[in-house]
């Protein structure tokens, strides 16, 4: 063995004194084995640096990928949930203007469905209230207006000479008459 | 300049002077900072964290006349015992081996190369999770370009001692990997 065979890997990191490294460097000029061990030495320094730096690489990449499903995913939760909740909006209903005009509007047929009487379903087992709820949201203002003048209801001279009027009907959404109203 | 304005105008030259240093010093020690921090098995967020901490503290150190020779040795330590403080997350993955990915090699290597060159970090991979806690670190230490003196100062280990250890770990590692 021989007397250097220490001082290698301190020679190689050029930590020795002046004088220890002039006697390495005689010896390994003679010596092929510790020739051979300090390329050896430089070798596994060279490749643990190498191992060094994958190791970082692998890390700071794994933070940079840890974070790109979590926002994509994101992303496409936010997509997804404009496409299939698109914004709702509860539109008013819309007031007609009573009309003026001396025309009859027709009367819009109303649902069959709508003009069956409710009938009141007794449960044995509390449900939740869904129906009342459904028709807790119709509009209550009157869906169609409409004005007919006198001329228009009764026959030519069956009206006296001098009165005119015009009948408003209002007709709620689900086929009954809120209001009538003559006016001149 | 009047006299009372000197009082005042000296620790802001001496404050600005400082910060150019520390930026200097940073610019020139956060890379090995961070590669011995997350080679020691910090996270990457945390060794960031650290080494930010270090530089202010280094900030501070200046900024009230501390020593000045060896900064690279002492925001190592400085790190190092952070590094330390954490314990939960260090001492966890202090043990984890080193095994990051091997996507070092070039895109021109041949299959073959790749297999070898593979095989060949996963045995050093393995030889170094064989090593102790204080070879790994003298080894981690040397490969951030620090001198054995100033491993010494980091670890509180003794000169001779580091010399000592890092020659051992080597031939350790020479001796694993067959290289």
């Amino acid at each position: 063995m021989c007397d250097v065979q220490g001082k290698l890997v301190a020679w190689l990191d050029h930590e020795l004194s002046s004088d220890e490294a002039a006697t390495v460097d005689r010896h390994i000029k003679e010596c092929r084995e510790c020739r051979d061990r300090l390329a050896t030495y430089k070798q596994v320094s060279e490749n643990f640096d190498v191992h060094c730096d994958a190791v970082v690489a692998g890390k700071m990449r794994h933070r940079v990928s840890r974070w790109v499903p979590v926002l994509a995913s994101v992303v496409v939760a936010a997509v997804v949930m404009f496409l299939v909740f698109p914004q709702r909006r509860i539109e008013p209903p819309p007031v007609l203007a009573p009309t003026l005009a001396a025309t009859s509007v027709p009367v819009p047929a109303p649902h069959a469905a709508e003009m069956a009487p409710r009938k009141t379903i007794r449960r044995r087992h509390a449900v939740p209230l869904v129906e009342e709820q459904v028709v807790k949201w119709q509009p209550t203002e009157t869906a169609v207006q409409i004005a007919i003048p006198a001329e228009a209801m009764f026959p030519p001279g069956a009206m006296p000479e001098g009165v005119n009027f015009i009948a408003e009907l209002s007709i709620a959404p689900d086929g009954s008459v809120q209001q009538v109203r003559l006016r001149q | 300049m009047s006299d009372e304005s000197v009082p005042l105008a000296l620790p802001l030259l001496r404050l600005a002077a400082g910060s150019s240093e520390v930026t200097t010093l940073y610019r020139e020690l956060r890379k090995p900072l961070l590669r011995y921090l997350v080679c020691l098995g910090l996270s990457s967020d945390e060794a960031q964290d650290v080494v930010q901490d270090a530089f202010v503290s280094l900030q501070r150190h200046l900024a009230s006349d501390g020593k000045q020779e060896n900064i690279r040795g002492w925001l190592f330590r400085v790190a190092h015992n952070q590094a330390r403080n954490r314990q939960t997350s260090y001492h966890r993955r202090f043990i984890e081996p080193l095994d990051g990915e091997m996507d070092f090699l070039t895109d021109d290597a041949t299959p073959e190369q790749r297999v070898l060159e593979k095989e060949k970090f996963r045995r050093l991979a393995a030889a170094i999770r064989l090593l102790t806690e204080s070879e790994r670190e003298c080894l981690l230490l040397r490969a951030g370009g620090l001198r054995y003196r100033e491993i010494g100062e980091v670890l509180g280990m003794a000169v001779s001692t580091v010399g000592d250890t890092v020659e051992r770990a080597i031939k350790k590692l020479a001796e694993k990997c067959n290289v």
